[in-house]
């Protein structure tokens, strides 16, 4: 769910504006220096944002009457990091705030910060605490995908609860709990299944062109040929 | 007979669990939807505004829009502009997963 225009105060959509932009604009100068180093990263860049593309178009009603949709988030903040991603979220969100009325202008900012910002910021945490311990590949890839996602509609709750222009209840604790109920709550099902979906998908990206993902560092070369090799059988 | 050997060995697990994964919500979607009154393929932010209007005790006309925004004229034209950008999605995925497969098979 993208935080609708005229739903937050004029100074958080400020505030979240001023967030949002510095980030965008270092994912712009990370994403130069990348290319420039290797550009085979431009593919891997359009499988990754192509499934933010994807994925955030997929509306799913939930039991709560409201709708919701997977981020997709959680390939590019592993392969990018959440810089790079934020720039992939502000174009897709641009795009639905301009010819869907979903999100707003005004709004833009707030909902940077939370699918391409904090959400992957999220899952990019949990991908290095994991990166170099006993844990298998596709479980790390299914853990930042699904809390990257998650933790996106658990930010959208807080940004909610902090600057609705009508909040829901009298404070700002009880709004959040109320929004994380109506929003995060029904977004677990959703980000377990995003989660297996995209570790499916990363297993294929080792299939087809592991060398890529070697040499941008994601995973070493061992635990990407024990990877390959356990997607391919005995 | 020896390709098909190795085909049979390998391992499908993730395939299995995604098609699970897939399955369960779509199950989850059908029974929302026929057990949610009102319940349809509509915009994310549509029902979400209604709920947060309704709770806060203003209806969505309340709510103005900061700066102003083109809505789609109909729930059409708004389900068609999320097939294409859905479809950007789909032909950036599939043209690079054709060109890595090019590269492959060249190898």
């Amino acid at each position: 769910m993208h935080i609708m225009e005229g739903f937050l105060s004029p100074q958080w959509c400020i505030i979240w504006w001023i967030i949002a932009l510095p980030c965008v604009i270092f994912g712009i100068y990370r994403l130069k220096q990348i290319t420039s180093a290797d550009r085979e990263a431009l593919p891997l860049l359009g499988v990754t944002g192509g499934f933010i593309f994807l994925l955030s178009s997929l509306k799913v009603p939930t039991p709560f009457g409201s709708t919701t949709h997977p981020t997709g988030t959680g390939l590019s903040a592993i392969c990018f990091g959440p810089w790079v991603t934020s720039i992939v979220c502000i174009i897709v969100l641009l795009f639905q705030a301009l010819f869907l009325a979903h999100g707003g202008l005004s709004t833009l900012g707030a909902n940077t910060v939370s699918m391409g910002i904090i959400g992957p910021l999220v899952g990019y945490t949990i991908y290095r605490l994991l990166k170099n311990t006993s844990v298998g590949i596709y479980t790390t890839v299914f853990l930042v995908t699904a809390f990257a996602d998650l933790s996106t509609y658990v930010v959208t709750s807080f940004q909610l609860a902090l600057g609705a222009v009508h909040p829901v209840t009298g404070d700002v604790v009880s709004s959040f709990i109320w929004y994380l109920g109506v929003f995060a709550l029904t977004q677990i099902p959703i980000a377990i299944a995003e989660g297996i979906v995209l570790a499916l998908i990363f297993k294929y990206i080792i299939q087809l062109k592991p060398d890529i993902l070697i040499r941008l560092k994601i995973f070493s070369e061992e635990t990407i040929n024990a990877a390959k090799r356990e997607a391919d059988g005995p | 007979m020896r390709q098909r050997g190795k085909l049979m060995a390998r391992n499908y697990n993730l395939e299995i669990l995604a098609v699970i994964a897939i399955a369960a919500l779509c199950i989850l979607f059908l029974y929302t939807s026929i057990t949610t009154k009102n319940a349809g393929f509509v915009g994310t932010d549509d029902i979400a505004a209604a709920k947060i209007s309704g709770s806060s005790g203003n209806s969505s006309e309340q709510i103005q829009p900061l700066i102003p925004q083109w809505v789609p004229p109909s729930a059409e034209i708004e389900s068609t502009l999320f097939g294409l950008q859905a479809a950007i999605g789909g032909m950036l995925i599939g043209g690079v997963f054709g060109y890595w497969i090019g590269q492959k098979k060249k190898v």
